[in-house]
C-alpha cells in the first residue's frame, strides 16, 4: 500500500508542476497584470511596476520566480485589494470549505440512501419517483434553484404566516452580530447547501443505482443468495460495499472539482468562498489572485483524485497490488 | 424570528394556502404590488437608537481612500463619506447639488491667481477633532497634500499634481500653492483623498495602516469591524463636531447578486438597497415594492454614451459619424429602459445631469432621421448593396459595438441598436468584455470600433482633448479612449480647463460641447438614474446625492418614532 501511495504521491506533484505552469502562462497571456496601473493618472506608474514585478523578464524566469515565492508562502499581492493573496485564498477556502462539508455530508447520504433504495426496490413507485426527482435534480441550474428556493422555502412561508424574517437567511454564512456555529449559521447554511446538492444528490444517486444493480447480479451476489445468506446481509456485505469504489471515485472527483465550482450559489447567497473571488478577480482582471486560485483549485483535485485512488485501494485489494 | 400561533388546523389550512400560493404564483411567489406611498419621501422625524443592516452591491478593494486599490465607488459611499472629514461636500444649492464648504473649515477656502499661480488658503475650523481628540489641521492638509502628489501607487493625482507647495503658517492655517490655474480646486481635499491624520500616518506605511479599515475617523461614523468579503459595520463617532449620528450601527452587508439582494430586501434582512440600475431592477423598482419607499435621482454626475473610435473604421469618417447619430432613437432607447421610472429624454450635452448647465443642448439635432442618414451617407460616397448595407470601396459600414458582460441592460440596448442601425443600412455585431478587460485593454488601446459604457463623475476635457489619447508621454493614462483629434475641441476645452470664473466657463463649455457634436465624437445616451429602496421604518431626509451616494447623510437617518 505505501509503494502504491508513493507512487501516486509522484504522479501528482508532477502533474502540478506542469498545471501550475500552464496555468501560469495562460493567466498572463490572458490578463494584463498592469491593467489596475494602466487606469491611474501616474505617468511613471507603468514603467515602475514593469520593473517590480518582474515582466520585463520571460515567462520561464517569471514562473520560477513565482514557483519559488509560491513555495515558501509568499503568494504576492492582490491588485485589487492590495492583500496578501496568501491570507484572501486562506479566507475563501476556508469559507468554501464549510458549504462543502455540510453539503457534502447532505448529499453522500442521501444519494447513498436512494441510489441504494432505488437498486434494491427497482421499478417501486418509490424507485420510479426517486429516479423522477434525481432528474429533477440533475435538470436545476443553481442560479436558477437558488432564487427558487428563497421564494419558496423561505419567503413564501415568512409572508404566509407573517413571521418578521424568514426561516431560512439568504446574505452570507452569519447575521451581522453573529459567528461561531450555532441557529444562526444552521438557518443561513441550508439554502446555500441545498442549491448545490441538488445536482449531486441526482447524479450520484442515479450512479449507484447503476452500480448496486450491477453488483446485485453479479455471480457472487447470486451464489451467496443460494448459499442462505440472509438478504440483508447480502446487500450491506457484498452489494453495497462492491458498489461503493466507483461512488467514492465519483464523489472524490466532484468535491475536488467543487472547490472551484460553486461560483453561482456563493454569488447568489453572497458566500465569500473561492467561486466569489474567482468571479470577483475575473471581473477586476486581478491576475495576482488568479494564478495562486487556479493551482490551488487544482491541487484540491488532485489531492480528492489521490484519495479516491487510496480509497479504492482500500475497498479493493486487487488495486492496490497492480 | 417571531411565529404566529394557531391551532393545528389553521396550520393546516395555512399550509394549504401556501401550496396553493406557491402553485398559483409559481417563481415570482413574493412578487407583491405597489403599495400606497412608495414614492414618497419617509417622515423626517426619527429617534435616537438603533440599528440597520444596508446592502452593498460591491465591496470595496480597500480603505486607503488615496490607493490605488481604492477604485471602488462604494467604498466612497459606505466608509470614505462616513468617516473622512473633507474641505468641500455636494449639498443642494438652488436646486442641483454643488460643492459646499463643510464644517471642517472656519470660513470657506479662498483663492486668487498671482502671476499664473493659483494660491488657496484653508482655515480649520477649531471645533473639528479627529476620533481621538488631536484637532484636525494645516498639520493633516500637508500631509495628504504630499501624499498624493508624491506617493506611488495613487489612484489619482489629478490635482495635486499641480501643487508647487504647501505652507503651515499656523496649526489652523494651510496655504496651498498650484503650478497653473486648475479649475476644479474644490475637488482638492474633498471626496477623494479627503483629509488625511498626520499624527496617526506620518512615518508609516499609509496604505497598510488604512488598507482594511482604520480605527479612527474625523467623519460622522466610525469603522467597527470590517469582515472582508461579509460585511462593514460603522458605529457613531462620539468626538464628531457636526451632526452626531442617531442610529446606534449601521451594518452594510456585501450582496453581489441583484436578484438577491432584492429578495433579502423583501424578506427584512436588508433595510435598504442601492442597486445598479440593471434590468431586473428596474422591473422589481417599476412594479413597486411593498413595505418600502424609492428614492430616484436622474440628475447625476454619469454619462452613458454610444463612444465612437474616431480613428477606426468607419467612424474615422465625419459623415459617418453623423449619420449615426441620425440612425440611433435615442428617445425610444431611454423611454424603453427607464421610461417607468419617469426618464424619457435623452441627454443632449457631455455635461450631463447635474453639471448641465454647463453643457446645454448641443446634441439635440440627432434625432432619428433616416432621410437625412441617406443625404449624409451619400453624399460622402457610400451606396447601399444589395444587401441594403453602405458601402464605399467594397467595404461595408460594418461595426462592433463593445460593452460590459453580463450586463442584461446594455445587452438590450445594444439590441434595439443593432435593430434600429440595420434599418439604417449599418451592419452592427455585439462583443462584450469584462470591465477590467474592456478599461485597461480594449479602450485605451483604441481597439473597438464603438462602445457603450458609463463614465462617472468625469468631464469631457479629460476624454476629448487630443492629449489625453493614451500615449507614452501621459503614461498610457488618458481618458480619451475614442482617438478624438479635433483643434477647436482642444481649444475650448482648454479654456474650460483653465477659467475659474463660473460665468465665463461656462460660456466656453458650451462652445466646447457645439463643438464637440459638431465633429459627432460620440453620441450621450442618458444620464444613468440612481435608485435607493429603503423600507418603512427607516425615516430622515433620504435622498441620493449624484457625488457622494446614497449614503451621504447618513449620520441623520434613523427609526420612525412610534
Amino acid at each position: 500500500m505505501l509503494k502504491f501511495a508513493a507512487k501516486r504521491f509522484a504522479y501528482s506533484l508532477i502533474v502540478v508542476f506542469i498545471a501550475s505552469f500552464i496555468l501560469f502562462w495562460a493567466v498572463r497571456a490572458t490578463f494584463d497584470p498592469l491593467a489596475k496601473v494602466r487606469l491611474s493618472h501616474d505617468p511613471g506608474a507603468i514603467a515602475r511596476e514593469t520593473k517590480r514585478l518582474g515582466l520585463d523578464q520571460s515567462i520561464v524566469q517569471q514562473y520560477f520566480t513565482w514557483l519559488g515565492r509560491f513555495l515558501t508562502g509568499d503568494w504576492g499581492v492582490s491588485s485589487a485589494t492590495n492583500e496578501p493573496v496568501f491570507s484572501v485564498i486562506g479566507r475563501a477556502l476556508g469559507t468554501t470549505a464549510q458549504l462543502l462539508l455540510w453539503g457534502l455530508l447532505l448529499a453522500v447520504l442521501v444519494a447513498a440512501a436512494v441510489g441504494v433504495y432505488s437498486a434494491i426496490r427497482q421499478y417501486s413507485i418509490g424507485d420510479v419517483a426517486l429516479t423522477g426527482l434525481s432528474y429533477l435534480g440533475l435538470a436545476m441550474p443553481p442560479f436558477w434553484f437558488g432564487l427558487v428556493l428563497i421564494a419558496v422555502v423561505s419567503l413564501a412561508p415568512q409572508q404566509l404566516f407573517g413571521w418578521q424574517e424568514p426561516p431560512f437567511l439568504f446574505v452570507g454564512l452569519h447575521s451581522p452580530d453573529s459567528s461561531g456555529i450555532g441557529l444562526d449559521y444552521f438557518r443561513h447554511l441550508v439554502l446555500p447547501v441545498l442549491t448545490f446538492t441538488a445536482q449531486l444528490i441526482g447524479n450520484w444517486s442515479r450512479y449507484l443505482r447503476s452500480s448496486m444493480l450491477g453488483t446485485l447480479r453479479s455471480d457472487y451476489v447470486r451464489t451467496a443468495r443460494a448459499k442462505g445468506v440472509p438478504r440483508r446481509q447480502v446487500i450491506l456485505r457484498h452489494a453495497v460495499r462492491n458498489s461503493l469504489g466507483p461512488f467514492i471515485t465519483v464523489v472524490a472527483l466532484d468535491a475536488g472539482l467543487l472547490f472551484g465550482g460553486l461560483v453561482v450559489t456563493e454569488q447568489v447567497f453572497a458566500v465569500d468562498g473561492m467561486g466569489r473571488l474567482f468571479f470577483s478577480s475575473i471581473q477586476a482582471g486581478d491576475a495576482f489572485v488568479l494564478v495562486p486560485w487556479m493551482v490551488v483549485v487544482a491541487l484540491a483535485v488532485i489531492l480528492f483524485n489521490l484519495l479516491a485512488d487510496f480509497s479504492y485501494a482500500w475497498l479493493d485489494p486487487r488495486v492496490r497490488l497492480r | 424570528m417571531s411565529i404566529s400561533t394557531g391551532s393545528p388546523r389553521s396550520v393546516v389550512r395555512r399550509l394549504a394556502c401556501l401550496s396553493v400560493a406557491v402553485l398559483l404564483s409559481g417563481l415570482a411567489g413574493c412578487a407583491g404590488g405597489a403599495t400606497a406611498g412608495y414614492r414618497e419621501p419617509p417622515p423626517k422625524q426619527v429617534r435616537s437608537g438603533g440599528s440597520l443592516v444596508i446592502g452593498s452591491e460591491q465591496e470595496p478593494g480597500c480603505a486607503d481612500w488615496i490607493g490605488s486599490c481604492s477604485g471602488s465607488v462604494f467604498g466612497t459611499y459606505v466608509m470614505q463619506v462616513q468617516t473622512m472629514p473633507a474641505v468641500f461636500q455636494y449639498r443642494p444649492v438652488n436646486g442641483g447639488w454643488r460643492p459646499v464648504a463643510t464644517d471642517l473649515m472656519a470660513a470657506e477656502p479662498s483663492t486668487t491667481v498671482v502671476g499664473g499661480k493659483q494660491r488657496i488658503v484653508y482655515r480649520f475650523n477649531p471645533k473639528a477633532v479627529w476620533s481621538d481628540g488631536v484637532p484636525i489641521g494645516s498639520a493633516d492638509l500637508k500631509y495628504t497634500a504630499l501624499q498624493v502628489r508624491d506617493g506611488e501607487d495613487i489612484l489619482d493625482k489629478t490635482g495635486c499634481s499641480l501643487i508647487e507647495s504647501v505652507s503651515t503658517p499656523d496649526a489652523k492655517t494651510a496655504v496651498v500653492t498650484l503650478k497653473r490655474p486648475y479649475v476644479d480646486w474644490k475637488a482638492l481635499f474633498s471626496g477623494f483623498g479627503n483629509v488625511l491624520p498626520e499624527h496617526l500616518l506620518a512615518g508609516q506605511d499609509r496604505d497598510k495602516a488604512m488598507r482594511d479599515g482604520y480605527s479612527w475617523s474625523g467623519g460622522p461614523w466610525k469603522i467597527a469591524a470590517w469582515k472582508r468579503g461579509s460585511s462593514v459595520t460603522l458605529v457613531p463617532n462620539d468626538r464628531y463636531w457636526g451632526k452626531r449620528p442617531k442610529l446606534d450601527k449601521v451594518t452594510f452587508e456585501f450582496t453581489a447578486n441583484t436578484s438577491s439582494q432584492f429578495l433579502a430586501f423583501r424578506s427584512g434582512q436588508l433595510d435598504a438597497i442601492y442597486p445598479s440600475p440593471q434590468l431586473e431592477a428596474i422591473n422589481e423598482v417599476e412594479e413597486g415594492m411593498p413595505n418600502a419607499r424609492l428614492a430616484l435621482e436622474a440628475r447625476t454626475t454619469n454619462v452613458e454614451a454610444l463612444w465612437l473610435n474616431n480613428a477606426a473604421f468607419p467612424f474615422d469618417s465625419l459623415a459617418v459619424r453623423k449619420a449615426f447619430g441620425h440612425a440611433v432613437d435615442r428617445k425610444a432607447l431611454v423611454t424603453r429602459l427607464y421610461g417607468k421610472l419617469g426618464v424619457r429624454t435623452p441627454v443632449q450635452t457631455f455635461w450631463p445631469g447635474n453639471n448641465a448647465e454647463f453643457g446645454g443642448d448641443s446634441f439635440a439635432g440627432y434625432r432619428r432621421d433616416l432621410p437625412e442618414v441617406d443625404r449624409l451617407m451619400r453624399a460622402d460616397g457610400w451606396a447601399r448593396n444589395d444587401r441594403g448595407i453602405w458601402a464605399k470601396h467594397g467595404r461595408e459600414a460594418r461595426f462592433t459595438l463593445v460593452s460590459l458582460s453580463g450586463d442584461t441592460r446594455r445587452l438590450l440596448e445594444q439590441q434595439i441598436i443593432q435593430s434600429q442601425v440595420r434599418q439604417a443600412g449599418f451592419e452592427m455585431t455585439i462583443d462584450n468584455k469584462t470591465p477590467s478587460e474592456l478599461f485597461s485593454n480594449t479602450a485605451p488601446k483604441g481597439a473597438f470600433q464603438a462602445g457603450l459604457w458609463t463614465l462617472i463623475a468625469t468631464n469631457p476635457t479629460d476624454t476629448f482633448q487630443s492629449d489625453r489619447i493614451p500615449s507614452k508621454a501621459n503614461g498610457e493614462a488618458g481618458l480619451n479612449f475614442m482617438r478624438v483629434r479635433d483643434a477647436r475641441v482642444d481649444e475650448r476645452l482648454g479654456k474650460v480647463d483653465s477659467t475659474l470664473d463660473p460665468a465665463r466657463r461656462k460660456e466656453y463649455s458650451k462652445q466646447a460641447d457645439a463643438a464637440l457634436a459638431d465633429g459627432a465624437v460620440s453620441l450621450p445616451l442618458d444620464d444613468v438614474p440612481s435608485i435607493l429602496l429603503t423600507n418603512r421604518k427607516i425615516g430622515g431626509p433620504v435622498s441620493i446625492n449624484p457625488v457622494e451616494g446614497p449614503f451621504w447623510n447618513l449620520n441623520e437617518w434613523g427609526l420612525i418614532e412610534g
